[in-house]
């Protein structure tokens, strides 16, 4: 226990190690969170704007309008609902600024327009305009059977494509029956936000700065001329290997939690908790998963914790199988650059396969109806892609402390 | 405790590093004399068992090092040649690392940590981070860590390198009252550093032992070797060429040498009591060495 807690006072007291924390926090939590919060997304549109994103540096207080206006459509999406939403965008003149965004989920109104009423769109218009402009809300009925016949005909077409077996149908199809209905409503563009963007992308935010951190856990050591001292004691073989491994997995854990403490702290001051019960099917109309918006975020943030172990066990075994620093770093990296750089030019195996990699797949695939077969058997992709990336890493943490004994010799 | 290096042989390749080496160690301080590139630092790895032999093997007390493992480490203390520390640590905080890596149980190590700062006079910046430290400094840190958990096995690869002459006594006094009933073995090209402690000294060359005996007994093995010449300052410089010169020494317009050499150079040359500088330089010849 002494000898781990001083191998994790040194490592976080090691200026990268306190450096990278520092960015990260500042690119993850400052930077797409706050900033965004208040700025770039939520900030109002303006003729007086003060950023190049056009945005004013007021989003929590546009955040609580939008609440406080949405609130009032009722606590149940209805066809009364979407009517009388889709009715005060035609009273808005789209050339008016603010625009249209500036209303508030005018994208999950259009959305379910453009998906569930295809037929009201003006084909014969020669200028084009959103169809929330111009709808005829008399016929915005039967919601939710449009959406039914609208989730068929993606499934049937998957089908037809060879991605989705009878089977896989009825798995889909059987998770989609447990959507409640009415679906419970409030205003849902921040919780679109943070299960879109903002969350997922703290995986990729964090997984350079893991790389750096840990990168050097092991190859460090050859690079501080430390490790023919550290072979010559009792524990510096496999002892101090374990010890670097959990201390390394402990920072993991730590700066997961900084991160998406922060985030989460952000979010709680802008947006609060109303409308966690939402159903997710606001965000994607056509996603099969039973899940409200809480349910999905705790998805979200095991899924980026279980990523950052698994990417923390390769990073480790990468750094006790090179003596070079730039080298360990290098591979770390590429755990999640090759695939990111390289994916379009991958047959499309390949690109599946690499979704499994920590970090690199996204849990975003909450909102689809990808289906994996393992030996037969379909299995949804977001539980494949939540579990391979962590099961990776702790395969990877017997071969680092291996690796390490291994180079015992020098 | 005996340590026995039974015919310890290390190739890198086609390059032989250390060449069927042999000798049985027993409490002492043994000095390994040789020039850069003799092999001297292969074979303190082996010794260490961090490098593996390409053939032969390292006993102590009859069992095999490597075998050992941890046994033969709880026992080992050594310090590299390029000894690593980590700049962010303070001296205190790097040996109370290194103590627990050794296994040494806390409250002991927090003392052993004072008495060896103290001892090497650290004590006054035991709390100042190593990057600050001067190369001598940062030598005694290592030297330090060595020490902690008082091993029956000591091997310090160049110890003296970075220390100033004030230092350089300090350390000979210290190993000469540690070593007792333990076996310390250090390296080193000067040849002083040996001489004043040494029980033993091996001359290596080539990866192999070339010499070795007490200081008197290397001494001894040039005796009649050694002579004294007193020439012109001008002609100095042809003495030079043609034979070993040990000392080079100017007495007004003239310069006395001290030549190594199996004949008598000149019948004007001075036999006179050899050192174990001029035993090394027998064995080496004053540009190798």
């Amino acid at each position: 226990m002494e000898l781990f807690v001083l191998e994790h006072k040194r490592l976080w007291r090691t200026p990268r190690v306190l450096i990278c924390v520092a960015l990260c926090f500042i690119y993850s939590v400052l930077y797409g969170g706050v900033l965004s919060f208040q700025w770039f997304v939520f900030g109002s549109e303006g003729e007086d704007t003060t950023s190049p994103y056009e945005n004013n540096f007021d989003g929590y207080s546009v955040i609580r309008d939008y609440q406080e206006k949405f609130s009032q459509y009722g606590d149940y999406w209805t066809d009364e609902t979407f009517q009388k939403i889709v009715a005060e965008y035609e009273s808005y003149d789209p050339m008016e600024r603010p625009g249209l965004q500036s209303m508030g989920d005018w994208m999950v109104a259009q959305s379910f327009l453009n998906h569930l009423y295809p037929e009201l769109e003006d084909n014969a218009s020669q200028t084009y305009q959103p169809l929330i402009l111009y709808a005829d809300t008399e016929k915005l009925t039967d919601f939710y059977g449009k959406r039914q016949w609208y989730l068929d005909f993606n499934i049937e077409v998957a089908r037809q494509g060879g991605l989705l077996t009878e089977d896989d149908i009825d798995m889909l199809q059987e998770m989609n029956s447990q959507i409640e209905e009415p679906w419970k409503y409030e205003w849902t563009q921040g919780w679109n936000y943070l299960l879109t963007t903002a969350l997922p992308n703290i995986s990729a935010k964090i997984a350079p700065f893991l790389a750096i951190a840990l990168g050097f856990l092991f190859s460090g050591e050859w690079h501080d001329s430390t490790a023919p001292l550290l072979h010559t004691t009792k524990h510096g073989w496999r002892k101090l290997a374990r010890v670097k491994v959990l201390s390394g997995l402990s920072f993991a854990v730590e700066l997961f939690v900084l991160i998406a403490g922060g985030m989460v702290i952000a979010q709680l001051i802008y947006f609060g908790t109303s409308g966690w019960d939402m159903p997710i099917q606001f965000i994607k109309e056509i996603a099969v998963a039973p899940w409200n918006m809480l349910k999905t975020e705790l998805f979200e943030l095991a899924f980026t914790f279980l990523g950052v172990i698994g990417y923390a066990g390769m990073t480790m075994l990468f750094s006790s199988l090179v003596k070079n620093n730039v080298l360990a770093l290098v591979l770390s990296l590429s755990i999640t650059y090759v695939p990111n750089l390289l994916g379009r030019y991958l047959p499309l195996w390949a690109q599946e396969v690499s979704q499994y990699l920590p970090l690199v797949g996204s849990p975003s695939d909450i909102f689809r109806m990808n289906v994996f077969h393992i030996f037969g058997k379909g299995i949804w992709s977001p539980y494949m892609l939540i579990s391979v990336p962590i099961v990776i890493g702790i395969v990877c943490i017997p071969f680092a402390i291996m690796g390490w004994a291994r180079r015992q010799k020098v | 405790m005996e340590l026995s290096i039974d015919r310890l042989t290390k190739h890198y390749g086609h390059k032989i590093a250390v060449d069927r080496v042999s000798a049985t160690l027993t409490p002492g301080v043994y000095g390994l004399l040789g020039a850069n590139g003799a092999g001297k630092t292969t074979l303190m790895r082996m010794l260490c068992a961090i490098l593996e032999p390409t053939s032969g093997e390292v006993r102590l007390d009859g069992k095999d090092v490597v075998g050992m493992g941890a046994e033969y480490r709880d026992v080992l203390g050594y310090l590299p040649q390029d000894f690593g520390y980590y700049p962010s640590y303070t001296a205190a905080e790097f040996l109370s690392y290194i103590a627990a890596l050794k296994g040494i149980p806390r409250e002991r190590a927090a003392k052993r940590v004072q008495e060896l700062l103290h001892m090497l006079d650290l004590s006054a910046v035991a709390d100042r981070k190593i990057k600050t430290f001067s190369g001598g400094m940062k030598q005694r840190v290592g030297i330090a860590q060595a020490l902690l958990n008082n091993p029956q096995v000591l091997i310090l690869d160049e110890p003296t390198s970075g220390l100033d002459p004030k230092e350089r006594v300090r350390l000979r006094n210290l190993l000469s009252e540690y070593a007792g009933n333990k076996i310390v073995i250090l390296s080193t090209h000067i040849v002083s550093d040996v001489e004043a402690i040494a029980d033993q000294v091996f001359i290596m060359n080539a990866g192999q032992f070339i010499a070795h005996g007490t200081v008197q007994e290397l001494a001894r093995q040039v005796k009649g070797k050694v002579w004294e010449l007193t020439v012109p300052s001008e002609q100095a410089r042809l003495w030079q060429e043609d034979f070993t010169v040990a000392n080079y020494r100017h007495e007004g317009e003239q310069v006395v040498l001290r030549i190594i050499s199996d004949e008598e150079p000149s019948p004007d040359a001075a036999l006179c009591e050899p050192i174990l500088d001029d035993a090394y330089l027998y064995h080496f010849g004053a540009k190798e060495a």
